[in-house]
């Protein structure tokens, strides 16, 4: 016990993937409802 | 709101950013000599952090200026705000917890940082999900306003915590306390988030726009209605 982390690659590689999982989920979540959204003049 | 493609451009900057900051940090950054390679999360979950932070104070801002103001711009931003801080206060405490196990040895603890973000989490959701129970737009935006205000108290309290309690969490990460070789790529992905969130925070406001105006728009001629579908 060397109060050392050894390996944790596995644990990098998850908070990763679910960094570009979440923001790229998110903003094509964005640009889709945007698209899909209805055209209208707001008033103010 | 404008229809330019400015947000396209920054969110789009803002993804290579995401990935430039991404490979140094894998690749080219050296071990840190207590954590190994899972140090090298921090190159994500910091600038998360810092952005979950900078968005909800602008959710405050447009909150304050939605009160004294008024005006469907200023609601549609705080709208827009509000999710794009929740969705980083959500992949914060993921991240987090991912760290969490290698390094403490588990993946919660109800410590004062941890705890008071939760609390972040959960106040900008219920307030996400209670708006969209208001039907009155006028009462939706006052409401929504007024719960911004109130929780924006707990941004403070989630940034200091680890100063005014004892708390398993390390100390904000700044250039005093971080070591000046993982200095680079923490910046890199810091700005990549924000113009990424410059972005999603701008079209979501667009998207909430037009939501509010198809609210007042005047209702279809019942021919219209039944040739297009919508009954």
């Amino acid at each position: 016990m060397r109060g050392v982390i050894e390996g944790g690659w596995e644990f990098v590689i998850a908070a990763y993937v679910i960094t570009a999982v979440v923001l790229l989920g998110y903003a094509f979540s964005v640009c889709w409802r945007l698209w899909k959204a209805p055209r209208h003049d707001a008033g103010r | 709101m404008g229809n330019s493609r400015w947000p396209f451009v920054t969110a789009g900057l803002g993804l290579a950013l995401l990935v430039w900051g991404s490979v140094w940090g894998l690749f080219y950054a050296p071990r840190e000599v207590y954590m190994g390679d899972v140090q090298r999360i921090m190159y994500v979950h910091v600038p998360t952090a810092w952005n979950a932070m900078l968005v909800l104070t602008f959710a405050f801002a447009c909150a304050v200026l939605s009160l004294l103001r008024g005006g469907w711009g200023w609601d549609a931003r705080l709208e827009a705000a509000v999710e794009g801080g929740v969705v980083l206060s959500a992949l914060l405490c993921t991240q987090g917890s991912i760290w969490a196990r290698p390094t403490w040895g588990v993946w919660w603890d109800w410590d004062p940082r941890l705890t008071t973000t939760a609390v972040l989490l959960f106040a900008f959701a219920g307030i996400l999900a209670l708006r969209g129970f208001v039907d009155d737009p006028v009462k939706r935006a006052v409401w929504t306003a007024v719960a911004v205000v109130i929780a924006y108290v707990d941004v403070p309290l989630v940034y200091f915590s680890v100063r005014w309690w004892n708390s398993l969490h390390q100390l904000q990460s700044t250039p005093e306390t971080v070591s000046r070789a993982f200095h680079w790529p923490l910046r890199i992905n810091a700005f990549g988030v924000l113009f990424l969130m410059i972005g999603l925070v701008e079209l979501r406001a667009r998207l909430a726009w037009q939501r509010r105006a198809a609210e007042s728009a005047p209702p279809l001629p019942s021919g219209v209605a039944v040739a297009t579908g919508r009954l």
